[in-house]
């Protein structure tokens, strides 16, 4: 008699909760035991940590900075998860939509009320350009889009870097290797924040009404689903992979746009700072759904915010980014974990 | 092609060509097989299966799609490791961990899908993987190799050719050679001759019959009766993963295999006579003109098939798995594009291609298979219970979705096939089979205005839900409705149809009034054979 693992098709929402909690504690229990490997007090930490972040209005109003960017590029990859596809191209469409908002605030004066819309637009059409090739193979020839949209974040961020330390150089020559402050400003929403954050989270709502309240969304959910039904019931597979994916690059456009106008106000290498590959792992914590993108992106900020904290204490950048990768390890295995069961083992004989 | 291919005579030298070697008495079976099970999630894909292959002999494998013949082969070639049973290989168990234990083993298995790489030569894909392969490999020196072992073999390739252009004969040739340079002494063919023309497959049974001769043995895996019944020695079926019979091919006839392939223990179902005054119309609502259609590897699947379809009737497709009935099922219904000839519904060219198009016009499916086509396992009851009513004003409208309304046609659709779902919200896949099947029945009869085709619509299910099932088809016909049914049980069709058209190999074989037709007929013309009625 032995026993092994059986694996059960759906699991009840609970159990999946509680995968979910168990692995986050699971990998913080980790990290707290590499931490004192290290001579640290994990509990001082973690105080810490969640003060900062929590404990002051500057601190969640950082926090929703953050906040902000991770839950549109965690839309941009939900989106294509739900037709059955990976974006893991939101870091350089997050820097194209950023160069298209930034040719529009440096060039077109006049009234933030319709440069502001004008930027949006354009960081929307730069993010949905972005994507436009990788779109195109995969719709009419498969070429896979992993491959595709990852290869030309490395084109948008050098492409980023040479703008701005070339033609669009600041010429004040007060800072280097960044563009002109962008006259054109998101309205505050306190002191640091700004109404960014309010439209991250309606883009996620209109997201999440889109798939389940739109007859385009019910094809998309269905196409993701099983393919082969889709054609069965005469859905036209590839122009919903088409749309889809414009849309998904356009989101991502959209955050680093809004990155532009509220946050840096600068166009620099770097202002996407990861935060399209982040938006994977929110999406991945998220398990695709958009409305879960808003929850996992304030967890992916949370721990961020908690990497600043920690370097201040000495732990390097490396350690952070080990973090985050942990609990998003820990939380695939989970995941997976609570799909078995124990059962004993019948032995058929021969 | 026109290069005899011949093996020298070996061990069998003496003996008149091609014909079985003698084996001395007490010779131990060049492989046996005793109680092989291997089961998958959810499927019993062999089940105590006992198989003995003797030196000196052709073994035909028969069986449907599904029946586990691949299975089986997987493992004695070392793909899968079976979950019981034993392998006996000249007399002594052996263990086949991999692929290169079988090989080393002297078996080789040359695949319907052929496993050669295209962009490589002929030389290069015969020496790919091969221990025998030298270190320094030089084309000229890969070349010259290969022409040694065509020789050798007797088998006519061209080795500097590149496979993807060669014909599929052509690289049928460089997979049994790729076998063969292994020293194999068993060689296991799957449907060899599905890709070949007919003079192709004259030469490989020739080859055949000339390995078979120097005492070394083939597994023949075929669907196809009468080439089975020529070439082979023995004869072994198997049906939903057992082995149902193993016997001689000599005085083996076709009707018997058919009926040991589809299985004749079902009881006869309850005949379903149509209602008094349901007259059948007189134009035909559906109607194929000429119809040929390609598989999705690009094979021709159905040539010149013309079938007339009426309101008020149900004509059954009758035919071993795999002769076109799934390209059939998705030309009526949209899926899949006419390669050449003509799809009419009313009497008219069906104006818009696609299955949305085709289910507008009033024809509901079916599909084969539930779950690869049919529903989208993952989503909700009420996601899959809309599939054909989205876009209507019942649920969609202006572009949008309505999950309430849609949750709403669920419950109907569900009340209507009699199915409780405790929670509309939750995946279908969490309803068993059965029940999932009668949604998607439901769900079809709505939208089947004109037309159901039902591709077998049993399969899987209990009696109760068969019964219930085929009376939802008889009860469509009352109402003046066409049904095209796809069924691999005689008695389902004979039961139930009132014409039977019977494919093989993409071609109708006849169509025949259902109360004429008797099982031994059907039989015959399932395995190629029988005038046209």
């Amino acid at each position: 008699m032995s026993w092994r693992f059986q694996r059960v098709p759906t699991v009840p929402a609970g159990a999946a909760l509680a995968g979910r909690v168990g692995a986050i504690l699971a990998a913080l229990a980790c990290v707290a035991a590499v931490l004192s490997l290290a001579g640290l007090a994990p509990a001082r930490l973690g105080a810490e940590v969640i003060g900062s972040a929590f404990g002051s209005v500057a601190g969640l109003e950082d926090l929703g900075l953050l906040v902000t960017p991770l839950i549109l590029t965690g839309i941009a990859v939900a989106l294509t998860q739900r037709i059955g596809l990976w974006n893991i191209g939101g870091e350089g469409q997050f820097n194209a939509g950023a160069l298209a908002a930034t040719a529009v605030g440096l060039h077109a004066g006049g009234d933030d009320a319709w440069v502001l819309p004008l930027m949006a637009l354009a960081g929307a059409a730069g993010g949905a350009a972005w994507i436009l090739v990788p779109t195109l193979a995969r719709a009419f020839a498969g070429v896979s889009e992993l491959i595709t949209t990852l290869l030309l974040n490395f084109v948008a961020a050098l492409l980023v870097a040479w703008l701005c330390t070339g033609p669009w150089r600041d010429p004040s020559g007060r800072a280097l290797a960044t563009t002109a402050r962008i006259p054109a400003e998101l309205p505050p929403l306190g002191d640091t924040l700004h109404w960014g954050l309010p439209a991250a989270i309606a883009v996620a709502i209109l997201a999440a009404g889109l798939l389940a309240f739109t007859r385009f969304g019910y094809e998309v959910r269905i196409a993701g689903a099983n393919p082969g039904a889709a054609l069965y019931a005469g859905i036209p597979v590839r122009t919903r992979i088409v749309a889809v994916m414009l849309l998904s690059g356009a989101v991502a456009g959209l955050a680093g746009t809004i990155e532009l106008a509220g946050t840096v106000h600068r166009l620099q290498g770097g202002i996407s700072n990861n935060y399209g590959y982040l938006g994977i792992m929110v999406a991945v914590l998220a398990r695709g759904s958009c409305l879960g993108v808003i929850a996992g992106a304030v967890l992916m900020a949370a721990l961020l915010n908690a990497g600043i904290v920690l370097q201040t204490q000495g732990v390097n950048t490396s350690t952070v980014l080990a973090i985050t990768g942990l609990i998003l390890l820990f939380t695939a295995v989970g995941d997976e974990i609570v799909h078995y069961r124990p059962v004993r083992r019948t032995r058929i004989l021969g | 092609m026109g290069v005899p291919l011949a093996f020298p005579p070996g061990t069998g030298a003496g003996a008149a060509p091609g014909s079985p070697p003698a084996i001395p008495p007490g010779t131990p079976a060049l492989v046996e097989l005793q109680g092989i099970t291997k089961a998958f999630p959810g499927v019993l894909a062999n089940d105590a299966v006992d198989l003995t292959v003797m030196p000196g002999e052709i073994h035909a494998l028969l069986g449907e799609n599904g029946a586990g013949k691949s299975t089986l082969m997987n493992i004695l070639t070392g793909i899968y490791q079976p979950d019981a049973g034993t392998i006996i290989l000249d007399g002594y168990a052996r263990a086949l961990p991999s692929p290169q234990a079988a090989i080393r083993a002297g078996i080789g298995m040359v695949h319907q899908h052929f496993k050669l790489v295209p962009a490589f030569t002929v030389a290069e894909n015969i020496h790919l993987g091969w221990s025998r392969t030298p270190w320094r490999a030089s084309a000229a020196a890969l070349e010259a190799r290969t022409r040694a072992l065509a020789a050798r073999f007797n088998l006519a390739v061209r080795p500097d050719a590149v496979v993807g252009d060669l014909s599929a004969g052509e690289q049928q040739r460089v997979e049994i050679l790729r076998v063969l340079a292994r020293d194999a002494r068993l060689l296991i063919l799957d449907e060899p001759t599905a890709v070949l023309t007919p003079a192709e497959a004259r030469e490989l049974f020739a080859a055949l019959r000339a390995f078979r001769a120097s005492g070394n043995a083939v597994i023949f895996i075929s669907h196809k009766l009468d080439e089975v019944v020529a070439i082979a020695d023995r004869i072994s079926v198997l049906r939903g993963g057992r082995k149902v019979a193993t016997r001689p091919a000599a005085g083996a006839d076709e009707r018997g295999l058919a009926a040991l392939m589809v299985g004749h223990d079902i009881t006869l179902r309850r005949a379903r006579p149509r209602a008094a005054g349901t007259p059948v119309s007189a134009a035909p609502v559906l109607e194929l003109d000429r119809v040929c259609a390609r598989d999705d590897r690009g094979l021709v699947a159905l040539r010149d098939v013309t079938l007339a379809l009426h309101g008020g009737e149900i004509l059954g497709i009758a035919g071993v798995a795999g002769n076109g009935q799934r390209e059939l099922s998705q030309v009526v219904t949209g899926m899949r594009r006419v390669a050449g000839g003509a799809v009419r519904i009313d009497g008219r060219p069906v104006a818009r291609t696609g299955a949305a198009a085709f289910a507008a016009a009033g024809i509901g499916h079916i599909p084969e298979d539930r779950l690869r086509s049919g529903l989208a396992p993952d989503l909700s009851v009420a996601d899959n219970a809309v599939l054909r009513e989205y876009a209507g004003p019942r649920v969609g409208g202006g572009g949008l979705f309505r999950p309430w309304a849609a949750a709403r046609l669920a419950r109907t659709i569900a009340a209507d096939a009699a199915v409780a779902v405790p929670d509309f919200g939750m995946p279908i896949r969490n309803l068993s089979g059965g029940n999932q099947q009668r949604l998607v029945a439901r769900r079809e009869i709505r939208v089947a205005e004109r037309v159901l085709v039902a591709a077998y619509p049993s399969r899987g299910l209990d009696v109760g839900a068969i019964d219930t099932l085929l009376s939802y088809l008889a009860e469509l016909r009352d109402r003046g409705r066409a049904v095209l049914l796809f069924s691999e049980e005689f008695e389902e069709i004979l039961a139930l149809a009132d014409r039977v058209a019977v494919l093989f190999e993409g071609r109708v074989m006849g169509v025949m009034p259902a109360a004429e037709a008797d099982v031994e007929t059907l039989g015959l013309m399932m395995g190629g054979r029988g005038a046209r009625a």
